[in-house]
């Protein structure tokens, strides 16, 4: 997000730059930037400020979802376009907004974090950037399209997903293009954590964030081929007369929701393993205290990330299955709650008698920690097969998942945006903007979300335009709670636009509990940043 | 780990095993930890990784055998 840099590298006692030319090593000027680049800086603001856009569509779509609800019967839009809404707010906040904003801070804080120059593969990288502004336009132009864009719901099981019009086909091609940037990606994020680490950073001395994005990274090699490659038999069954997912033509549509959960469950991992990182580099900061249990740390996010990929049939309970595979998978499923509990402990150990101070991304931390776990509780609950019967298919879900994707990924996110703005840009927020920003976030966010657990415990169908008259009260309660929550996200626009254009100056480590790499730059970061590596001890 | 390389190199299969069940608790003893990162090989570890999601999902199964049955 950073807009100022230094056109040339600073030396710094680390003893890189020549201090020449500042043309030899600037960036070119205007557009021609930010389209050729391959620094890592340069694509990880491009990266945020893309995430940050689509947070917005996919908002604007979450008010038209939550203006609709807001009292029962339709109001505003026909059911279609409703299922429009709900369809594409989930696949764009999910593939335009969670993810890349995790890859932007990738490329922005990995290389500084492990002491490398810049990515392994850097044009790559440009390209995996790139990749993603054509899928977010493929989306969004859907709804334009006869027929409008795609309404099956973002999981997009069949029989719905093969009968609807092309912007289903659009929505198909997008998710095409947007896994193949993510597995560019990912294999730029393994290659260089594996391989440009400066010397002496050994792999158990990597701050956590990189442990958890190396992590993630192989879990999105492992499941992204997955969805893409369902998705093209999704898109055969539609065009080219093959029978996979079609019952009349002997195929099973119960075998997309089976492929389509193995790579989904490991993506609920891909979206909250680095955010467990950001928090875990928040916490030790602002408590003044190592991270408590570092390596189990790292021993929780490997076996989070291994059981991850053991449990996708959790999503499917009610499907039919027999009821073996509903106990294996139910137990699973519950197993993962021990490593994440160990999770949770280590950061409250590592706050426990710390010299704690509250600046805004502690806040977030601190309310990633205390949200997160409800929305973890509320998952083991839909884990239980008898529960999740009567839950399944109900705004209970969707309760569960917004306290983890929302209040977890989200609150995670905007705390790492707090936490490095002044080494991105040189300067300081506003920390008065930056703490009502948290704090109208979890007032409202709680006021959106939380009735929605007995909205759903109550009955309430998800994905439904029009409701019974019980749930009208909690449903306005909701849609205050949301559109209070979506215009608190200004203030975070106006925070971070202000802090780039000015403020006070940023010391090279303005925290005085960090302890990470990053810290030893100067604020901004140079341009080109560790051209001579640190030496780690 | 490169300023000890006169530590012993080899770790055991039996260590390896051990090191990942740990794992896949999430703890592990802060001394067994230092052990492990001098003497522990990647690929030891990964097999080993591979053979406990085997026992993993194997016991798991094997629990449920045991309620439905």
């Amino acid at each position: 997000m950073a807009a100022v840099h230094d056109d040339h590298a600073h030396g710094h006692g680390h003893g890189h730059e020549h201090g020449h030319d500042d043309h030899a090593h600037g960036p070119p000027k205007g557009m021609m930037r930010w389209l050729t680049t391959t620094n890592h800086k340069d694509i990880g603001t491009m990266y945020l400020w893309f995430s940050f856009s689509m947070f917005i569509v996919g908002g604007l779509m979450a008010f038209g979802i939550r203006a609709e609800l807001f009292q029962p019967g339709m109001q505003l839009m026909t059911p279609e376009f409703f299922n429009s809404l709900t369809t594409n707010h989930g696949l764009i906040m999910v593939f335009g907004a969670i993810m890349p904003a995790f890859v932007g801070f990738a490329n922005w804080q990995v290389p500084m974090m492990i002491g490398a120059p810049d990515m392994a593969f850097a044009r790559m990288n440009n390209w995996s950037f790139w990749l993603l502004p054509p899928a977010a336009l493929l989306l969004v132009a859907a709804f334009f399209v006869p027929g409008g864009a795609g309404a099956g719901g973002w999981t997009f099981y069949p029989p719905l997903s093969v009968q609807m019009g092309m912007g289903m086909d659009m929505m198909i091609f997008a998710v095409h293009i947007l896994g193949a940037s993510s597995i560019m990606g990912s294999i730029n994020i393994i290659t260089t954590i594996l391989n440009m680490r400066a010397p002496g950073m050994t792999l158990m001395k990597m701050p956590l964030f990189v442990w958890t994005w190396l992590i993630t990274a192989y879990l999105l090699v492992l499941v992204m081929p997955v969805l893409a490659g369902t998705v093209t038999m999704l898109l055969t069954d539609r065009h080219f007369g093959t029978n996979f997912f079609n019952a009349a033509g002997g195929g099973d549509p119960i075998m997309f929701q089976h492929i389509f959960w193995f790579f989904g469950h490991p993506e609920v991992y891909i979206m909250i393993l680095p955010a467990f990182g950001i928090v875990s580099e928040i916490l030790p900061t602002f408590s003044r205290k190592p991270l408590f249990g570092y390596s189990s740390m790292v021993y929780a996010t490997a076996s989070i990330a291994i059981l991850s990929c053991v449990v996708w049939a959790h999503h499917m309970f009610t499907v039919g299955m027999p009821v073996t595979a509903q106990l294996f998978f139910m137990y699973a499923t519950m197993l993962i709650a021990v490593p994440t509990g160990v999770k949770v402990f280590n950061w409250t150990a590592t706050m426990w008698q710390g010299s704690m101070s509250f600046e805004t991304p502690m806040l977030f931390a601190i309310g990633f920690i205390f949200l997160f776990t409800i929305g973890g509780f509320s998952g083991v609950v839909c884990a239980v097969v008898p529960v999740d019967i009567q839950v399944q298919e109900t705004y209970y879900v969707i309760a569960h998942f917004h306290y983890v994707l929302v209040s977890g990924s989200l609150f995670a996110l905007f705390g790492g945006v707090y936490y490095w703005l002044p080494k991105w840009t040189g300067h300081m927020y506003d920390e008065s903007l930056g703490k009502l920003h948290f704090w109208m976030s979890m007032v409202f966010f709680n006021v959106t979300f939380f009735v929605q657990h007995f909205l759903g415990l109550a009955g309430m169908p998800r994905r439904v335009p029009d409701y019974a008259l019980q749930f009208a009260d909690f449903n306005m309660i909701s849609s205050i709670g949301a559109f209070g929550f979506g215009l608190s996200q200004l203030i975070f626009l106006a925070a971070v636009v202000k802090c780039i254009r000015g403020g006070k100056k940023a010391e090279a480590k303005p925290w005085e509990g960090a302890t990470t790499l990053e810290w030893d730059l100067p604020s901004p970061a140079p341009y080109h940043s560790w051209v001579t590596p640190p030496v780690v001890k | 780990m490169k300023n000890e390389t006169k530590v012993q190199r080899k770790a055991s299969f039996l260590q390896a095993i051990k090191a990942v069940s740990w794992a896949f608790f999430g703890i592990r003893k802060k001394s067994d930890h230092d052990h492990d990162a001098a003497t522990l090989t990647l690929g030891q570890v990964i097999v080993a990784g591979i053979i406990g999601a085997a026992i993993f999902v194997t016991s798991v199964l094997m629990m449920v055998k045991l309620v439905t049955s």
